[in-house]
């Protein structure tokens, strides 16, 4: 469960890798979807992810925004962020999230990025299990 | 492909605002320096490629959150103790 919400549509600048020409997002959270999000694009063709807080996943989920990724959000380093791992379903009925490359959300401008961290170590495939 | 030869200290630019130069020339590789703006995103080729797949295969599945709760939890059912990839 995330405590930081966002209203309204989030900017990717650079977009995701694989869907680069859609920029505009909306975060889709609700009581109902937890511990999920959506993340819907807003774009022609645009994707729409089923993401969850990578410390739902792993507790101790801890990666490294350096001066750049800060830019790129335009934060100040002082803002809460929004930290969203892509979800994937599996044809066996399994799912993983991407914690090797997280969405990351500043809703003070709302801005976003997927973050591509050169020292992160993560799986981008971690087992999802739902209690 | 443009190709060029270059030597330990030199460099390519790209544009007017991106550089790649060569840093140090090992036996197993070669290390490189970009310098770019920082709205030029910048990553290993196939890192990038993999975080590419990914993000597509998660959006051809993407389904209702609901929908993945009763997958995930079906699936758990069937599998009490699934095995890790």
């Amino acid at each position: 469960m995330t405590s930081v919400a966002v209203d309204g549509v989030v900017t990717f600048a650079e977009g995701l890798p694989g869907f680069e020409s859609c920029r505009q997002f909306v975060v889709v959270a609700s009581q109902a979807m937890q511990p999920f999000t959506v993340i819907q694009g807003l774009d022609a063709g645009g994707p729409s992810f089923v993401a969850i807080d990578p410390r739902r996943v792993e507790g101790e989920y801890a990666t490294e925004l350096d001066r750049v990724d800060l830019a790129r959000l335009g934060s100040t380093g002082q803002d809460p962020l929004l930290w969203l791992a892509i979800v994937a379903a599996r044809e066996d009925g399994s799912a993983t999230a991407n914690l090797r490359a997280p969405l990351v959300i500043n809703p003070a401008a709302m801005r976003g990025i997927q973050l591509i961290g050169v020292d992160n170590t993560y799986p981008i495939d971690h087992p999802l299990l739902v209690t | 492909m443009l190709v060029f030869t270059r030597r330990l200290d030199e460099a390519i630019i790209i544009g007017d605002g991106i550089e790649v130069k060569v840093l140090r020339i090992g036996k197993d590789g070669v290390r490189l320096g970009v310098t770019a703006a920082t709205h030029v995103p910048v990553h290993r080729r196939e890192v990038y490629d993999q975080i590419r797949a990914a993000n597509a295969a998660a959006a051809a599945a993407a389904m209702s959150p609901e929908q993945l709760v009763a997958r995930i939890r079906g699936h758990l059912a069937s599998n009490p103790k699934p095995t890790l990839p």
